[in-house]
């Protein structure tokens, strides 16, 4: 393998686990609040069609950025209405919003397209660390990425800062584990949650966005593709920490970069293997090498006074 | 998220002219049961009025009510004279309430600082400033604790005095205790009512909810009695007799009181004669051996400490406890919900050390767990359901329920063992607590064999009816040869129904006495981890 | 019971009829008005999707075929539910059984006299199932892994093994032969196709629905009537109180195979009874439809049948509408999606009302 070669495959590698970093960053607060967003495909996939189609509309990139974490939050709160004040059960709501979500999205895209349009889009631009960026391998892949990444690498640090040391991360918390304890405290248990869903949909709209206007530049019908699963993947895998969150999008992003860079090698793996091989690994982790993990107990159960 | 800032206010002027909270003819009912009626009760600053009743009274309701967790279906509140209707807890926080809850409000997750913290605090946690006011409040009220500890590691005394610390933190003006001593070893409850005291001192008003009339006579400068509801009877324990408010609580005279019963209540029935000790029944068989068992849990701590209990048949052997020394994995053992690291136990002749549980109840072991909810009962499911549980292969034909004849058999239970429901198909949560353990009751000693019972803090929560029909049919399963381990936090009623009682602590057997009241104080000494200076062999 | 109460009562009863009903018609309407929105001629558009779904024994036949899958995921839904355990792995279960009922069927059952060479590779789709659902079920026994992430995931595997096993001419791909042969497997021998239900030759129903309403008999009284329906319920309200009744821990597992292999025998009979090929994403959702209809029907057996058909005339009638009428089949997704939220919403709805009712 040639030097060239690693550093693509290293870029490749942190430019595919940047999604799933910044969208499971977002799910992260939400679990952490104590709801389940199965929907996390669907506001991604909003997110990646909000931004695709105002940025080529506006021909403003950060403007489709701004479009698509909207029509992240636009699912994200009819979610959280649902789940939150309906006490609806948030798996079926989940779903629902999935196959809503990519029918609404794949009706509109053709509908779009059948007025003429192009497929290629404006996208966001890249940044480039002017003497580290020549480093040789690491290089490119840490200091040459679309801005969306490094956006994204402060959004996942920030999302632990706030769950760590402030004290909307500590309702966050306390809502998640013991939300008639909140309650008891004078803690607004229905508005965390409710903002915990919004945060994880944001975040989750900018997901999208890296998806259709940093990195590919061209929106296709479910684009997304399974990344929302594997967002909820790796916050099991990471036991609700942003750090271990982020190192199962990693090795997802690795995973998912092999598919190109094997084939380049010479390597002949059938390329269905390399496609199972994060979906498999998020079930080793889910299964096998977690040990102890530790869940929110109220994940996935409404909250009800006085019960 | 912070709804409202709680109220900082300073310690109000004594006055006793308008009380600080009033209540006028409050109601509230519930599905099928009217929890309150007409209550109307006031509290002053500087007073602790004592709320006294048994399980079921309607005591927790008026707390939730003045807490607003529920909200009255008639009648008003005035706080400070001023029309008071909290639709949630922050409401009444912020007006100046805060409640130590019966089973803790606190997050086990989090530290102690964090637990304090939340609700309290906008923007970025400072931990250190804050552990700084829990240093000084702790100090002021001789409440010892730790702020960087998790509160899940803490025993279930120290998690109290977090609770309790959650109040004071926010100076209010009223405190709510609900039932806060049930779970204290007696010298911390000394400590507790100190700290009632100090609070009222300095001009709050303080509600203490029990069932205990000692504590009513250290502390209380009023009391109201609430039954079935309704106010029964007020008055102060300085110019009253305490059998007064015995009468009215319970209907009966402390005179007409076993001793046992009157243990339950914390106090001494004046009835002349021992008859509950029964003329020594013990037999010559093994009901249980428990030999040299040690355990660890998840997470690697030991539980328990190379315990060795003996019990023959006949014999009712209680173990005395602070809750969180072992009691609970002990349980689990016996049980067969746990293993243990090591040592062996035995049912009968069988062993039973790494048994499931339904090879446990083959032996001969009938288990009647301290929490009914998460053990013993599917809520949800019907009482015939419940009963026949262990043994569903009976009423199976070809795979298929026999519901008409799970339901007879239920219906026969039932009345053997006067479990009032609607019927055997009604589901098991429409029961009251004394119902369903007597259920429960009834599923264990019907088992054949039943060699050895394992009764787990069995009267917890329940009405003084239910108390006096559990301590029955403990004690006729004793003359019926049965071993008995009664597991209990409270003391009277070990001393009352077990023969002899044995003393655990920090998971180990630290003592055994007979079980008279003359052993009461050092049993006391042993459950706080002091060495008795009599300890038998 | 005061004269309000019952009254109350009385309203509430067919609300919960009525609820579903005016839901789904919402939907439809505006399904409608999407249509008009893309400009194509509404009513050619209602009479493609009639057509397709109701128009000729061979529309009735195909799309009662397609409510075999639905159903049969469905039902697995419920009995895992029953326990208390979301199965959502019905697409991939699909997967595996429709896969290995292919090589059942090509590597040896062919031979086998006619019965069993229809049923042992619809044996060995159940197994496979089964297997896939008892993955599942093993890690949540044995580790506490919720099944709701440990379905998804072995869905997307097994979707992946599908598009390998065609891929590889070792193991399903039929023979290449030129450069353009799809990935797929060869035609399975008409010996293990299902046989038809109808003597109707334009009809292509096949025995697919007998099982289906077979199992959906059996599960329906299993799970009212039975000992191990009663044994699920409470494992799945409090495990611990099961386990201390004696119940064995390993229930859960047994509920999440037999799961799986519903799901596993839905795909055999895809590949058996209406494709007779293995290809690359055979399962089209049926599998995760088929969750929703599990998730729609509320625990009923009966349910499960109705919302089967209701899914099953619904995509017949989509595909058509696309064919003839050029309406996107995301129109029809949009309706199902709307359809499940609203009916959820409803559903919680209800139940706070009801429990108001009842005070609380």
């Amino acid at each position: 393998m040639t030097e060239e070669q690693l550093g693509l495959f290293l870029a490749s590698c942190l430019r595919l686990a940047m999604p799933l970093i910044i969208a499971a960053s977002g799910e992260l607060l939400s679990e952490r609040a104590g709801v389940l967003n199965l929907s996390l495909e669907g506001m991604m996939l909003a997110g990646a069609f909000g931004g695709a189609t105002v940025s080529l509309a506006t021909g403003m990139p950060f403007v489709g950025l701004l479009s698509g974490i909207a029509a992240a939050l636009l699912v994200a709160a009819s979610q959280a209405v649902l789940s939150v004040t309906l006490r609806a059960n948030q798996l079926v709501v989940g779903i629902g919003f999935n196959i809503l979500v990519l029918g609404a999205t794949t009706f509109l895209f053709r509908q779009i397209r059948g007025a003429g349009a192009s497929d290629l889009i404006p996208g966001l631009p890249v940044w480039r660390v002017p003497l580290l960026a020549d480093i040789p391998i690491l290089g490119p892949a840490l200091f040459q990425q679309s801005s969306l990444f490094y956006i994204g690498v402060l959004l996942a640090f920030g999302t632990w800062v706030l769950i760590q040391y402030t004290s909307f991360g500590l309702a966050i918390r306390a809502v998640g584990d013991d939300p008639a304890a909140a309650d008891n405290a004078g803690i607004d248990v229905a508005k965390t949650r409710y903002l915990g869903v919004l945060y994880a949909g944001a975040m989750a709209g900018v997901a999208g966005c890296f998806l259709s206007i940093a990195d590919l530049n061209t929106f296709t019908e479910g684009m997304t593709k399974g990344a929302g699963y594997l967002a909820l993947a790796s916050v099991i895998f990471g036991n609700w920490v942003i750090w271990r969150t982020a190192v199962a999008c990693l090795l997802f992003g690795t995973a998912t970069a092999l598919q190109f860079l094997l084939p380049n090698l010479g390597l002949e793996v059938p390329v269905a293997l390399l496609l199972m091989l994060p979906y498999l690994l998020a079930l080793l982790a889910v299964g096998g090498l977690v040990g102890n993990i530790r869940t929110p107990a109220a994940l996935g159960l409404p909250f009800f006074r006085g019960r | 998220m912070l709804k409202s800032q709680a109220a900082g206010k300073p310690a109000a002027k004594v006055t006793s002219d308008v009380p600080i909270l009033q209540l006028s003819g409050i109601s509230k009912q519930f599905v099928g049961r009217a929890a309150l009626r007409d209550v109307s009760l006031s509290f002053e600053a500087g007073k602790v009025h004592c709320l006294l009743g048994e399980n079921g009274a309607g005591k927790s309701t008026l707390c939730n009510i003045i807490f607003g967790i529920h909200q009255p279906d008639t009648g008003e509140m005035r706080f400070d004279g001023a029309s008071f209707r909290p639709s949630e807890p922050a409401d009444s926080l912020a007006a100046g309430i805060a409640m130590v809850h019966q089973h803790f409000s606190v997050i086990g997750a989090m530290t102690v600082v964090e637990n304090l913290m939340l609700g309290r605090t906008y923007g970025r946690l400072q931990r250190h400033r804050a552990a700084e006011k829990v240093r000084a409040l702790s100090e002021a009220y001789e409440l010892p604790i730790e702020p960087f500890r998790l509160v899940e590691d803490l025993s279930v005394g120290e998690r109290q005095r977090v609770e309790v610390i959650k109040c004071l933190m926010r100076e209010p003006r009223v405190l709510l205790l609900d039932e806060p001593t049930a779970v204290l070893p007696p010298l911390e409850i000394e400590a507790l009512l100190d700290v009632c005291r100090k609070v009222a001192a300095r001009g709050r008003a303080v509600l203490l909810v029990t069932h205990k009339l000692a504590e009513i006579s250290e502390i209380a400068d009023l009391v109201t009695v609430l039954r079935a509801g309704q106010v029964v009877d007020s008055g102060s324990p300085a110019d009253t007799d305490i059998s007064r408010f015995v009468h009215s609580m319970i209907g009966r005279d402390i005179a007409s009181l076993d001793q046992t019963l009157a243990a339950s209540l914390g106090t001494k029935s004046e009835a002349a004669d021992d008859e509950s000790k029964a003329v020594n029944t013990r037999t010559k068989v093994n009901a249980l051996m428990v030999d040299g068992v040690s355990y660890h849990d998840a997470a690697g701590v030991r539980r328990l400490d190379n315990v060795t209990i003996e019990i023959r048949g006949g014999e009712i052997v209680g173990i005395a406890g602070v809750e969180g020394n072992g009691q609970s994995e002990l349980g689990a053992i016996l049980s067969g919900l746990a293993t243990p690291s090591s040592g062996r136990v035995f049912v009968g002749d069988t062993e039973t050390t790494r048994a499931n549980p339904k090879a446990i109840t083959a032996a001969g072991a009938g288990i009647v767990p301290e929490d009914r909810h998460a053990t013993a009962c599917v809520m949800p499911m019907s009482v015939a359901e419940n009963l026949f549980m262990n043994d569903l292969r009976r009423f199976s034909r070809l795979g298929l329920v026999r519901r008409g004849a799970m339901l007879r058999e239920a219906e026969d239970l039932m009345l053997r063992y006067d479990v009032r429901a609607s019927g055997p198909d009604a589901p098991m949560a429409s029961l009251s607590g004394g119902n369903q353990q007597k259920a429960v009751l009834a599923r264990e000693l019907s088992l054949d064999p039943l060699v050895f019972l394992l009764a787990a803090q069995p009267t917890r929560g329940l009405d003084i009816g239910a108390v006096s029909a559990v301590y029955e049919r403990i004690r006729a399963a004793r003359d019926n040869g049965v071993g008995v381990l009664l597991i209990s936090s409270e003391l009277d009623e070990l001393l009352s129904v077990a023969d002899r009682v044995l003393v655990i602590f920090r998971g180990r057997i630290v003592g055994e006495l007979p079980a008279t009241q003359s052993s009461r104080e050092a049993i006391g000494r042993l459950m706080a981890g002091h060495p008795s200076t009599e300890i038998a062999a | 019971m005061s004269i309000r109460v019952a009254a109350r009562s009385l309203v509430f009863v067919p609300l919960t009829f009525m609820v579903p009903i005016l839901v789904v018609a919402a939907a439809l309407g505006i399904g409608v008005l999407l249509i008009a929105a893309t400009g194509a001629s509404v009513p050619t558009a209602i009479s493609a999707f009639w057509t397709g779904a109701f128009g000729s024994s061979y529309a009735i036949g195909a799309s009662l075929n397609r409510a075999v899958p639905f159903a049969l995921v469905g039902l697995g839904f419920i009995l895992a539910e029953k326990a208390n355990l979301i199965n959502v792995g019905g697409e991939g279960q699909i997967a595996v059984g429709g896969m290995m009922a292919t090589a059942a069927a090509l590597y040896g059952a062919a031979n086998l006299p006619p019965i069993l060479a229809i049923t042992v590779p619809l044996l060995v789709g159940a197994l496979a199932g089964a297997l896939w659902g008892g993955i599942a079920g093993m890690l949540k026994v044995k580790r506490g892994t919720n099944e709701v992430i440990s379905t998804l995931l072995l869905s997307f595997v097994a979707l992946n093994l599908v598009y390998w096993s065609v891929q590889t001419t070792t193991l399903l791909r039929k023979p290449q032969t030129t450069a353009a042969t799809q990935p797929e497997s060869p035609v399975i021998p008409q010996s293990t196709w299902l046989p038809p239900l109808t003597s109707d030759p334009a009809s292509p129903l096949h025995v697919g629905l007998v099982i289906a309403l077979v199992a959906a008999a059996s599960i329906g009284i299993t799970l009212a009537h039975s000992t191990f329906g009663l044994r699920l319920r409470a494992i799945g309200l409090n495990p611990l109180a099961a386990r201390r009744a004696g119940m064995s821990e390993k229930l859960p597992l047994l509920a999440l195979a037999l799961a799986g292999g519903l799901g596993g025998i839905a795909g055999a009979a895809m590949v058996q009874g209406d494709q007779h090929v293995l290809k690359i994403g055979f399962s089209s959702n049926y599998g995760f439809d088929g969750v929703v209809v599990g998730l729609l029907s509320r625990g009923s057996a009966v349910g499960v049948v109705i919302a089967a058909l209701f899914f099953a005339f619904l995509r017949s009638g989509g595909i058509t509408m696309e064919m003839l009428a050029r309406v996107p089949s995301a129109v029809v997704w949009i309706c199902q999606g709307l359809i499940v939220i609203a009916l959820a919403g409803s559903a919680a709805w209800l139940d706070y009302r009801a429990k108001k009712g009842r005070g609380r």
